[in-house]
């Protein structure tokens, strides 16, 4: 049951964490579709999200594997997962509505260079993905300060030296 | 408890508070705006139309309309380059602003962005530009800063008052400033006083008043009962034909009401649901734009989806009995 848990839950994560990311473009895109905007154009930032929520699954479900495979403590692994994922959660949602909402004198500018209202979308999104990952991993190191101490030391870690 | 850390408490209580401040957040307050809202940069439209090409005869006028259009997003452009489309097909010489031309942020600081940019193959066109203003036009009305918003906006478009009638053709338009101040403050006897006067002294064929907030309206907002109470009588009175409003971000069109139809035309950028009332004869939630014809004592509008589809039409006869 353990080992079929184990399989299972990276790719389970993966998807997960690229909804979370794809979602805010998605809903863009969803209510521009509702007024009948409908175009193809629409669909720049959702791909664009797509590519970035590919590679960080990917990331994120190895990260998960790997910390199976390391992780004295498997609720170590759960916790930082999860806080992880709300980081993401968060950061990917309300980056893009505060600069984008925060920084509307800079539309045009942005828009007539021709640039890359799509690389700054992708941007944005990367820093809340970086967060999420440090998080994560920040998290996963803090909960198992006894991984240091068997470098040092190799073996099971004593009750002692589990904070 | 036995086997669990302080640090994995720690932790898993971070976690979880943040995944229920994430939730009350995301949920409550930035998902919501995000599909209301129009938030990403849209690039200008690109269309060359020829310069001053409307009919002008004194009994006929074709004009656009559209209402909240004022964010300087894709939405927005969307629109702004459907109307430039509708003029290269059909011109028209003015547009009237039913409202709310300026979102996140001062009018002064982002005319550029929501104005001279969506609107720039129009402007370009000669086309002229009325304004009824919009309660995001004067947030902060009380203050000096909001004074100022106003007085920039009427400047930047220049337009005479907060209140003011023009004449096209056949028609008398009656710019009526439907903000709290404006309905029931200090100054409001002035204006209906002014309105009063003004639709009297109109021998026009058609009257057609333009506001922000809509008497009727079946959609998040809802009826302005308050101006409803006030201006009412006046619009009867005077056997008023059209009444356009924005506000809702939505197309509604009421069953004549005391006889005279009301238009909410608020899809310039956003797009919010509408429901149905008694008084509902046609409904969108979409994004759109006004198209009026009139020729003597025919009006035919058509409400024009972001898409180019007609959403709604309809026909009305100068009102009898003037």
């Amino acid at each position: 049951m353990s080992e079929r848990f184990d399989a299972i839950a990276p790719p389970v994560y993966a998807i997960v964490d690229f909804t979370v990311i794809v979602a805010p473009a998605l809903a863009f895109k969803l209510a521009s579709d509702r007024g009948g905007l409908g175009d193809a154009k629409g669909l720049d930032l959702v791909v664009a999200s797509a590519v970035l929520a590919s590679i960080h699954a990917v990331i994120a479900g190895a990260r998960l594997r790997d910390e199976e495979r390391i992780a004295v403590r498997r609720a170590d692994m759960w916790i930082a997962a999860m806080d992880a994922l709300v980081v993401l959660g968060l950061a990917a949602t309300l980056l893009p509505a505060f600069v984008f909402w925060g920084f509307a004198d800079e539309h045009a500018s942005i828009a007539d260079r021709g640039y890359p209202v799509v690389f700054l979308w992708v941007g944005v999104q990367l820093v809340a993905v970086a967060l999420a990952e440090v998080t994560g991993r920040f998290v996963f190191w803090w909960l198992e300060p006894h991984r240091r101490l068997l470098h040092r030391n190799p073996g099971p870690p004593t009750p002692d030296e589990i904070v | 408890m036995r086997g669990y850390s302080r640090r994995q408490f720690l932790a898993a209580g971070g976690g979880t508070l943040g995944a229920v401040a994430s939730g009350v957040v995301l949920a409550g307050h930035v998902w919501p705006q995000l599909t209301r809202e129009d938030l990403v940069p849209g690039t200008a439209p690109e269309v060359v139309l020829q310069p001053e090409a409307w009919e002008s005869a004194p009994d006929r006028v074709r004009f656009a309309a559209i209402g909240d259009n004022g964010s300087g997003g894709r939405q927005a452009m969307a629109v702004a380059r459907r109307m430039a489309e509708a003029y290269g097909i059909a011109p028209f010489g003015f547009v009237s602003l039913l409202g709310d031309i300026c979102y996140y942020g001062r009018f002064e600081d982002r005319y550029h962005d929501v104005f001279a940019r969506p609107m720039g193959p129009l402007l370009d066109a000669g086309v002229s530009f009325e304004l009824a203003i919009g309660n995001h036009d004067d947030d902060l009305r009380h203050t000096d800063e909001g004074s100022e918003q106003i007085e920039a906006e009427l400047r930047l478009l220049n337009t005479p008052n907060t209140y003011y009638r023009t004449s096209h053709g056949p028609a008398d338009l009656f710019y009526v400033d439907s903000s709290v101040p404006g309905v029931f403050g200090p100054g409001s006897k002035t204006q209906w006083e002014w309105l009063d006067d003004e639709l009297s002294a109109s021998v026009n064929q058609w009257k057609v008043v333009l506001l922000h907030h809509p008497l009727y309206s079946s959609g998040r907002h809802g009826s302005t009962f308050g101006a409803r109470e006030v201006l009412e009588p006046i619009l009867r009175r005077h056997h008023v034909d059209l009444v356009l409003a924005g506000h809702d971000h939505h197309y509604e069109r009421t069953h004549p009401q005391h006889g005279i139809t009301h238009v909410v035309s608020g899809g310039g950028c956003k797009n919010t649901r509408v429901g149905s009332s008694d008084f509902t004869a046609a409904a969108a939630s979409i994004l759109q734009f006004l198209l009026i014809d009139i020729v003597e004592d025919r009006l035919v509008a058509r409400c024009v989806g972001v898409d180019g589809s007609v959403a709604d039409r309809f026909e009305l006869r100068a009102r009898e009995g003037r």
